[in-house]
């Protein structure tokens, strides 16, 4: 799997991935001279940082952090690579004063500890060589404040029964909206949709393969849809009672990244 | 991001000190969508203290300082301790001799040799429109709202790498659409002493890192950087405009903005919120460090009313010079003058536990930075009830 990522400290390292769920703080975070996480909220306290690629949602906490961190590096207990859902200053200062290569833009979710990871913050990606990537892209309708969910019918492939929203594979070189649009009238017949917003991939896990969603946001000028044999229904919801759908994975966050 | 030919050239061919710091600025910038960077005729930088940065701020400063070398007029926060008078205050050598290794890897890179919290009342006062890099919150608020020069709520490294280059990636605070009013708060109480810190802790809850147009009240200049201390120490804010008296408020316009309004009975509410100790063991005036005018202020109240507790006071060193009468009349009733340090980033909790002051900022950060219980009231009140 290989996934676009946007640098923020120059560089290329390979090393296995230590995954925190949670934004961290290199002050009381880690141990300043060893590397070892202290923070137990972290899910890997008790790792030490040296020479993993670390990965987390973002920073937080002092500023001194950033100090931290390019004292760890200094004594070769820092960790070989970076990589965050979204930069903040603290970690990104860090990392540049530690010549740490960073990159960010990276649904960090859909990396597990032990990942083999391929950081490369000059070519702009992150790549895990073990890990089966099946591209897709689910674009959201939007029609006045609703949004469109649809039930999978039982012939397709994959996650039958359960609620997802406009979706499908991404074929080779093709462009991510483009699928998108043509998805849309497959699936919906809905003609005139107008593009609103995309956001970096969400990486649904699922052991060694990993669905890469592009996801997207479109309004559209109608709620009539015309159901291809995929789905099963239609309803347009309020964004927020997506909780209550039984769906494919990550689509929560799918329509998150897009409404934000 | 678009450099000048001389930013290029400091990126791939400079010392390694401007290499980083081109980094830096060139990442913040990226990150916050900066098309450019712009030159800053002055920084700012915090992270003196070595309570604040401890080893690692040491080692990297002094590491940094081998080849860095600043490109502007830059001033540098308070450090952590008087180092003129660090034995007497019972600090530990230790914490005194990596404090001056800090001391020596700024001035080493041409920084001033004076460690203030408010520039802006030590001869840096940029002008209308003119951009800096300043960090440290209350000054950056400052010079933004009363001054009405630009700039954002740098980090200490931040503001350090913009000292090298001279120059500060142009978003935020720099741009005529990020200084527009998103709130306006109204006050409906006559304000006076404390009052003006009660206030900015009170609206800085409330809008975050919104900027807020207040209304409803006059202030002087002194007034507005106890109001903006606060301000911004509850809240992220880095500007706000007053009606009738910041520079920028009649260009601002508020149709739209939603409105919050602050009461007497808000601002007595946030001063017992901010009250947690009952007995306190040493009044503390700083947070920031007090003007020739405010020390002298003090002076005169210590003189009718000694304290029985200690009272440490925080200003700046040349402050502190300039006012050899005041400085006296204090040390005679008990009291100390503490300069190149302020209230929270000096070390002070190895010898107490309860501080009495009327600094909102102040009372804002005591727990959390030094462990500390506090009593926030006026100094008036506070000298009579410990005299």
């Amino acid at each position: 799997m290989k996934v676009p990522a946007r640098r923020i400290a120059p560089g290329r390292a390979s090393a296995t991935a230590l995954v925190c769920p949670v934004p961290f703080s290199f002050v009381g975070g880690a141990d300043p001279v060893t590397g070892k996480i202290l923070d137990q909220d972290t899910n890997c306290a008790g790792k030490r940082l040296r020479g993993r690629t670390f990965a987390f949602p973002h920073g937080k906490g002092s500023t001194v952090g950033s100090y931290v961190l390019y004292g760890l590096a200094k004594r070769r207990s820092g960790p070989a690579a970076i990589v965050n859902a979204h930069a903040e200053t603290i970690v990104a200062v860090g990392a540049i004063l530690a010549g740490i290569p960073m990159v960010d833009r990276v649904d960090v979710s859909g990396l597990r500890t032990g990942d083999r990871v391929v950081v490369d913050a000059d070519a702009g990606f992150v790549e895990l060589p073990d890990v089966r990537a099946i591209p897709v892209v689910t674009a959201i309708l939007r029609n006045e404040r609703r949004i469109l969910i649809m039930r999978r019918s039982r012939r397709v492939g994959s996650f039958r029964g359960r609620w997802s929203a406009v979706s499908g594979y991404l074929e080779g070189d093709e462009d991510p909206r483009d699928r998108a649009r043509r998805e849309i009238r497959e699936e919906t017949g809905i003609t005139g949709a107008i593009f609103r917003a995309t956001a970096s991939p969400i990486i649904a896990r699922d052991r060694a393969t990993a669905y890469v969603v592009h996801p997207f946001l479109f309004d559209v000028p109608t709620r009539r849809v015309r159901l291809d044999w995929e789905n099963v229904a239609g309803r347009w919801i309020r964004p927020a009672d997506i909780e209550k759908y039984v769906t494919v994975p990550r689509l929560k966050d799918v329509v998150s990244a897009v409404k934000s | 991001m678009d450099l000048t030919k001389g930013q290029e050239r400091l990126l791939d061919r400079g010392t390694p000190a401007q290499r980083k710091a081109m980094r830096i600025l060139v990442a913040l910038g990226e990150m916050n969508g900066a098309r450019n960077l712009v030159a800053v005729t002055s920084a700012h930088v915090s992270g003196a203290s070595y309570k604040m940065i401890g080893d690692p701020g040491v080692e990297f400063l002094e590491h940094f300082a081998r080849d860095a070398r600043v490109a502007v007029p830059t001033t540098v926060n308070p450090m952590g301790t008087d180092l003129r008078q660090w034995r007497d205050l019972g600090i530990p050598r230790a914490f005194a001799e990596k404090q001056a290794r800090i001391a020596r890897a700024y001035e080493r890179m041409g920084a001033r040799p004076t460690y203030s919290c408010v520039p802006y009342e030590i001869g840096v006062r940029p002008g209308l429109g003119e951009h800096v890099a300043w960090s440290e919150s209350n000054a950056v608020c400052f010079a933004n709202s009363v001054l009405g020069a630009r700039t954002n709520r740098e980090g200490g490294p931040s503001a350090l790498a913009a000292a090298i280059v001279g120059a500060t990636p142009n978003y935020g605070l720099h741009t005529l659409a990020g200084r527009r009013p998103t709130v306006v708060v109204r006050v409906t109480t006559k304000l006076r002493g404390l009052d003006y810190s009660l206030v900015g802790l009170v609206a800085g809850e409330r809008v975050g890192d919104g900027l807020p147009f207040f209304r409803g009240f006059r202030a002087t200049e002194a007034d507005l950087k106890w109001l903006g201390a606060a301000l911004a120490s509850s809240g992220a804010c880095g500007m706000f405009h007053l009606a009738g008296v910041t520079p920028e408020a009649r260009r601002a316009t508020t149709r739209g903005l939603p409105t919050i309004a602050i009461g007497r009975a808000d601002l007595q509410a946030a001063k017992r919120s901010y009250t947690d100790g009952t007995r306190a063991d040493i009044i503390a005036l700083g947070s920031p460090q007090l003007s020739s005018q405010e020390l002298r202020a003090i002076a005169r109240l210590v003189d009718r009313t000694p304290p029985r507790i200690p009272v440490w006071v925080f200003t700046s060193r040349p402050v502190r010079d300039a006012n050899a009468g005041a400085v006296r009349t204090i040390e005679r009733r008990g009291g100390v003058v503490l300069a190149d340090t302020c209230l929270e980033v000096t070390l002070l909790e190895h010898r107490f536990g309860t501080v009495a002051t009327p600094s909102g900022k102040g009372a804002y950060y005591l727990p959390s930075l030094c462990g500390q219980k506090v009593i926030l009231d006026n100094i008036e009140a506070l000298l009579e009830r410990y005299a």
